[in-house]
């Protein structure tokens, strides 16, 4: 496992803050800040899975896949700090193995150097050729970020739709064109 | 001393439960597993993001406690404590068959996670049998049942439309939920193109309309949630805590205890009759007997006649009730998992709201209307037309805001269609008891032996090869035909272990789901099908549970046993 425990000495509060320097204000501005829970709770398991320097990518990555536009955006969903979260409480040790080197793999682009405008499509052209060959770790990380951003609050209720209770069927309902989707 | 045992609480032990106290006979429900507080442990009033890491359970954990039970589609941290741990329950497989056990040990067992599709089988699966000569004749006739099947529909809630087919009679409906419109186009193509096809709306255990006997119980009309398997807090559709226990319990006649694992039954030689029960308390493992005049078997097929092979005996060195060694023989599941799907096209302008808990079904036409000679009986088909949702995008490349624009809208129409076909009883396939491995309450292991037939396998390219047939008439596209998972027991329909049989040194009960050989010892559960058709079975179960029940009391009251 590859966990910022692991480096001693290091304060990851403050390295965390300039994560969030780093990438902008994503981070600072989701609201109860699921990584200042997690790093001022710590539990038996380790705070974090990733070390904040692949939190960053995990960030960035994240969040030029869906980005914010009128709607919040994957971090803005929290999409990062669950998907550490998953490596922590749900991952198999294959798994936490195979996400650690992709999330690697996605550092080397180095997008953090990178202009804005080329970011994008260095992500798009690793998806791309990821998705070309079926590569299946990239394909079941694409579909945990999916599931963590669309099965968010954020994601099922301001992106999408969601009601806890429908109340009724209705099986043929006319569409408006702009009408979004039922997260579930 | 019990009037009556009932040895599991689940969708057929629940009926039982109440029709006995309902007549007045003092009940003692034994639940092998944990107690289940209907809606204080169901976890239906949590969004998606309020679920432990979204509902998937961790992949280790699921690995190495759930390593079956985690087949099941509707296994996830919603609903994990419904699951037993295979990790800690154990059974074993004969070389090369696989049979995947889905086992829910607590109250209310599987009608807590069931699928809620509720069929009559008709006439001709009662006389199947005894026209093709594979398995035992039925001693009863569909006739037999039907009251049996109002008596439950009634009560249970059954949601369908009235079709008036041969091979799936009607019942006693609540109003049937709707098809989209993209399902009653696939109907009218797939009508058009054989007129003797049908399909119709699922029929369902949902409360459409909450009738005053569901209301008195604290049942509801169903919210369209579609959270059924996490339980249902609304009562909405049936299970043993929603509906039987609750009506067993306010008679004031039953208790009910859990953690109490049956390890046999007490046959008296001298009286032949069985006296009772032997309990291994599932905590402490200490061991107890309860008595009482009459003992139900309702711990699900295999189970059943896992305690009935361990209920060995000096006069029953077979197991109990097995003079014909039909026990743990015929051991059948539907064929299921097999089917196709694809995009449906068109209709972009219109979408579904709600979420339906129930979906289209395609009665058997095989050998009912369409004669096929490859093989004998037939398979139904479920399915659904709805919109796709963002987990499209999985497999889509793109990234960035237009991607993200794109899965903000509903995608194309989907269609899949799941065969379940109906399994031929062979004696081969079987349950035994392990000859040396116990579980840690002492009790022989079962040992499943049991893989799928000539006729079985043909079926199962049948369904394939009709599925495919149908959407591509229907004008479906990127057609994807599933292969058949290659073992059994995720159609989660086994039966047959006990079954009803005219000859009792053929079969195991006789027409009232009584012992052929231990006149105070009934099973109305799925060890009691002689066959199974090819419909969902639970309301068969139900129906035979209330009708057993019904003649149990009636014997006792006559003195008869």
């Amino acid at each position: 496992m590859f966990s910022s425990d692991e480096l001693p000495g290091l304060d990851r509060r403050s390295l965390l803050r300039n994560a969030i320097m780093l990438v902008g204000g994503g981070l600072a501005a989701t609201p109860g800040g699921a990584i200042a829970k997690a790093v001022t709770k710590p539990k038996k398991k380790p705070a974090r899975f990733f070390s904040p320097a692949q939190m960053v990518v995990l960030a960035t990555v994240t969040d030029i896949i869906i980005p914010r536009t009128d709607t919040p955006g994957a971090k803005d969903a929290g999409v990062p700090q669950n998907f550490d979260a998953l490596m922590r409480n749900w991952a198999s040790a294959q798994h936490q193995a195979q996400f650690n080197a992709l999330v690697d793999e996605l550092g080397g682009l180095g997008l953090a150097k990178l202009p804005a405008g080329q970011r994008i499509e260095a992500v798009r052209k690793f998806d791309a050729d990821k998705l070309a060959v079926f590569d299946e770790t990239y394909v079941k990380f694409k579909e945990l970020v999916l599931t963590l951003y669309y099965l968010s609050e954020a994601g099922a209720t301001k992106e999408l739709r969601y009601e806890l209770i429908p109340g009724k069927w209705e099986p043929w309902t006319e569409m408006a064109p702009d009408a979004r989707a039922w997260a579930v | 001393m019990f009037d009556a045992i009932v040895v599991g609480s689940g969708m057929s032990g629940g009926w039982v439960a109440k029709e006995l106290t309902e007549k007045g006979l003092k009940t003692l429900v034994l639940e092998r597993g944990h107690h289940v507080e209907h809606g204080a442990d169901y976890k239906d009033s949590l969004a998606p993001w309020q679920l432990e890491n979204f509902g998937m359970v961790p992949e280790e954990e699921a690995d190495e406690h759930y390593a079956v039970q985690k087949k099941c589609y509707a296994f996830s941290t919603a609903n994990q404590d419904f699951w037993v741990k295979d990790s800690e329950h154990p059974y074993t497989t004969a070389e090369g068959k696989p049979f995947m056990w889905i086992r829910g040990y607590h109250l209310g067992g599987r009608s807590l996670m069931w699928g809620r599709q509720s069929y009559r089988l008709s006439p001709m699966d009662f006389e199947s049998n005894a026209k093709d000569g594979h398995g035992s004749d039925w001693p009863i006739r569909y006739e037999d049942m039907a009251p049996w099947y109002d008596h439950v529909e009634e009560f249970a809630g059954i949601s369908g439309s009235k079709e008036g087919l041969a091979q799936l009679p009607d019942g006693h409906f609540l109003p049937p939920m709707e098809l989209t419109g993209t399902e009653i186009d696939f109907k009218k193509k797939i009508e058009a193109a054989w007129p003797t096809r049908k399909l119709i709306i699922g029929r369902a255990a949902h409360l459409t309309q909450a009738q005053p006997v569901h209301e008195e119980l604290g049942r509801i009309s169903c919210q369209y949630r579609s959270l059924c398997e996490r339980g249902c807090s609304f009562g909405s559709y049936f299970s043993s805590l929603s509906s039987t226990l609750p009506a067993a319990e306010r008679t004031g006649n039953m208790t009910v205890i859990t953690n109490a694992i049956v390890h046999s039954v007490i046959y008296d030689p001298k009286t032949g009759k069985a006296t009772g029960v032997r309990v291994i308390d599932a905590k402490t493992k200490q061991g107890r007997t309860y008595e009482a005049k009459v003992v139900f078997l309702n711990a699900s097929a295999i189970g059943t006649a896992q305690i009935l092979l361990n209920s060995k005996s000096e006069a029953m060195p077979n197991g109990l009730a097995n003079r014909s060694d039909a026990v743990g023989r015929y051991l059948v599941d539907h064929i299921s998992g097999v089917g196709a799907g694809g995009i449906y096209p068109g209709f972009e302008t219109h979408y579904h709201h709600g979420r339906r808990p129930n979906g289209f079904y395609i009665p058997r036409y095989r050998n009912v209307t369409e004669k096929t000679d490859e093989f004998v009986r037939g398979f139904g088909f479920q399915g659904g037309i709805l919109r796709e949702t963002w987990k499209r995008g999985t497999a889509k490349p793109g990234v960035g805001a237009e991607y993200k624009a794109s899965l903000r809208r509903p995608g194309p129409w989907r269609v899949g269609l799941g065969g379940f076909g109906e399994m031929l009883p062979r004696p081969e396939n079987r349950v035994t008891l392990h000859p040396s491995r116990v579980d840690q309450w002492g009790i022989p292991l079962v040992h499943i032996d049991a893989e799928l037939g000539p006729n079985d396998r043909k079926m199962v390219d049948r369904m394939r090869a009709d599925a495919r047939e149908m959407l591509e008439r229907a004008g479906v596209q990127d057609i994807h035909v599933g292969e058949h998972y290659g073992g059994l027991g995720l159609g989660i329909h086994e039966a047959g272990t006990a079954h009803m049989g005219k000859d009792p040194t053929k079969s195991v009960l006789n027409k009232y789901n009584q012992s052929h050989d231990v006149s105070n010892l009934f099973i109305t559960d799925g060890a009691a099908m002689a066959s199974t058709g090819c419909q969902n079975p639970s309301l068969t179960y139900m129906a035979m549970s209330a009708r057993g029940a019904h003649y149990a009391a009636e014997f006792l009251k006559e003195g008869r046993i």
